[in-house]
């Protein structure tokens, strides 16, 4: 068993976390909390989490693709579309990019690499997510490389 | 040679090589050969004649020959069928039997007549070229045809012996004749192969169909188990999340440990439901899940069954109503089991989608199975709750799998999205049907669902009989 207390230091960064099951919010959570010391913000709210990226409060999002209760402009809206709202948000409002990681249990041959590119997000994990270590290594990633 | 050109003409230039086909119906030319098709059987037949050399001449002879060899039609049309008898089957393919067999020994003497009359034009030819359509239809082949016409050659030949015992005036007839037996066996052929030609046609068709509802069928198994692999990522996230996290040592108390525990173990209650839920659909829908009717008693069904979502009713603060309980109600014939599934299934629904207000059940009987009268009589459940409701739109659709009212609340309000597609086909097999209407207020769901009541005549002996339960007799 590989210890995870002293992981890097994810230096006072912020995770804005869309996701519809309240119990797959949780884990997301305290893994990127215990594991990697980041802060959380979990919304379904598209207006909360505009604000958030608009204030620069996030730096990173995680975002489930399937949203059952999240409404935008009257309408539903899903991760895909998502991303790309607060992709755009995060240009005009922070002239810098906001990485995103899509975690989905879309898992057929194909979903990876249709919901990227119709997404724009930047990398994609498929549930089950359940190492907290290996969730902190790729938003770590994302925000190095951003 | 020649022929087989021609033949491919009519294949190449048939209707349906480029348009859609009109199916030729034969047995009126106009139908088989109408249109161009008319003018290829023209050319067709004035082909064989060059070949066969067939003139006017030969023409004149038959002609001459019809009114002495009319005498001979009845006893070639018995040897003909004699001959068709000899073939098993072939005879087997004359459905009709011995009254089909005296009808077509009379068609074939009108066959000889003709071969007589002296006038061999297209029109000719369109009635001779519906035999094959007639025989590729029944399914008689062609070779105990050929063979049969071998016996009109032959005795055909014995009567032109007695007739003419001349013999370069039997020797110009037999010529003739046997050019005219060729075109005959020739626009036989033709037709068996035009026939066949169609028939492959249309058989082509069927398997394009087939293959269209394969790949529909395929389609929809696709996306079931893309369904499927979805909804069990989900709650397995937080299975293997959850005791994970545990087995890393970041949780900060034992208080914490048991929350997490808690979780991992609703989330796999949760799945189990999902899989169980597969299994019975998949069972379904591969026609293999076995029912055991027996007479059941209804309130025993729902006195058991109402608990099981009082805890979770009471704890949003729902009233539960049971106005079954007002009045004694019949036997119906149900697999108890599936009964009961069915009733925790639409009563879990009710309960899920209801934040406030109250979920009611009323049974009764009616005489209807809920969609057509009928003359045996049914026991209604009804489960109504003052929810989300369904829109109007949405009412067909959320009986078939993974559909919930917006397809993506499977996860927030749980469930596998298989549940009423689950109880229609159990409702269905039981003989009942089910179907899903607004609340009495307007608002609200009311999901009903009808089960056979046991005929009255067998009420009191079945109640005897389920006494000590589930006897051999008793579940069959």
């Amino acid at each position: 068993m590989t210890s995870k207390k002293n992981p890097p230091r994810a230096a006072a960064c912020t995770v804005l976390i869309v996701e519809d099951n309240a119990l797959v919010a949780k884990f997301y959570r305290m893994a990127l909390e215990r594991a990697g010391d980041f802060s959380c913000v979990v919304t379904e709210d598209v207006p909360k989490m505009l604000a958030e990226v608009e204030a620069g409060r996030v730096q990173v999002a995680v975002l489930d693709v399937s949203l059952s209760g999240t409404q935008w402009q009257g309408r539903p809206i899903n991760g895909v579309e998502l991303a790309r709202l607060l992709k755009q948000h995060a240009a005009a409002h922070r002239g810098r990019p906001l990485p995103i990681l899509l975690a989905t249990a879309h898992a057929m041959a194909g979903d990876r690499e249709r919901l990227l590119a119709a997404s724009g997000a930047d990398d994609y994990l498929e549930k089950p997510v359940y190492d907290a270590a290996h969730l902190v290594g790729k938003i770590l990633n994302l925000l190095n490389s951003a | 040679m020649e022929s087989c050109y021609h033949l491919l003409a009519i294949i190449v230039r048939s209707p349906g090589a480029q348009q859609v086909p009109a199916p030729g119906i034969p047995g009126r030319s106009k139908d088989a050969w109408g249109g161009q098709e008319g003018l290829l059987l023209e050319s067709f037949l004035q082909e064989m004649k060059r070949y066969l050399g067939f003139t006017e001449v030969d023409a004149r002879h038959l002609r001459e020959l019809g009114p002495r060899m009319e005498k001979y039609f009845p006893e070639l049309a018995e040897r003909f069928y004699a001959q068709i008898r000899q073939h098993p089957h072939a005879f087997r393919v004359i459905a009709g039997g011995e009254a089909e067999i005296a009808r077509l020994k009379q068609t074939l003497q009108q066959w000889a007549r003709g071969l007589f009359s002296g006038v061999y034009d297209e029109r000719y030819a369109g009635d001779r070229s519906q035999i094959g359509y007639r025989h590729v239809r029944v399914g008689l082949e062609q070779k105990y045809v050929i063979s049969a016409m071998g016996i009109v050659r032959s005795y055909f030949s014995n009567c032109l012996l007695l007739e003419f015992p001349a013999s370069d005036e039997r020797l110009r007839y037999a010529h003739s004749l046997g050019k005219m037996l060729d075109l005959d066996l020739n626009l036989m052929c033709e037709s068996y192969m035009h026939a066949t030609v169609q028939n492959l046609r249309a058989l082509n068709e069927q398997l394009e169909r087939a293959n269209r509802e394969l790949a529909e069928a395929s389609r929809i198994k696709d996306e079931f188990l893309a369904h499927t692999s979805h909804e069990l990522r989900t709650p397995l996230n937080s299975i293997l999340g959850f005791s994970k996290l545990i087995l890393d040592g970041l949780c900060k108390s034992r208080e914490e440990e048991q929350e997490l525990l808690r979780d991992v173990f609703s989330s796999a209650q949760h799945l189990l439901g999902i899989v169980n839920d597969i299994l019975d659909i998949t069972r379904i829908e591969a026609n293999q899940m076995i029912l055991h009717l027996e007479d059941v008693n209804p309130r025993q069904v729902l006195d058991s069954t109402l608990p099981l979502v009082a805890v979770q009713a009471a704890s949003k603060g729902l009233e539960l109503h049971d106005l079954s309980a007002r009045r004694p109600l019949p036997s119906v014939r149900a697999d108890e089991v599936r009964l009961r599934q069915v009733l925790l299934n639409l009563l879990s629904n009710a309960v899920k989608f209801t934040s406030r207000g109250s979920v009611t059940v009323r049974a009764g009987v009616t005489g209807t199975d809920g969609v057509a009268p009928s003359r045996r009589a049914f026991l209604r459940f009804e489960v109504e709750d003052t929810g989300i409701g369904i829109p109007l739109e949405k009412r067909e659709e959320v009986f078939h799998n993974f559909v919930q009212v917006d397809n993506s609340q499977t996860r927030r309000y749980g469930g596998s999205g298989l549940g009423l597609a689950i109880s229609r086909r159990l409702v269905e097999m039981m003989g009942g049907a089910i179907g899903l209407d607004s609340g009495s207020q307007g608002r609200g769901t009311l999901v009903w669902f009808t089960i056979p009541v046991v005929p009255e005549a067998q009420q009191e002996s079945s109640a005897a009989a389920r006494r000590p339960r589930a006897t051999a007799t008793d579940r069959r």
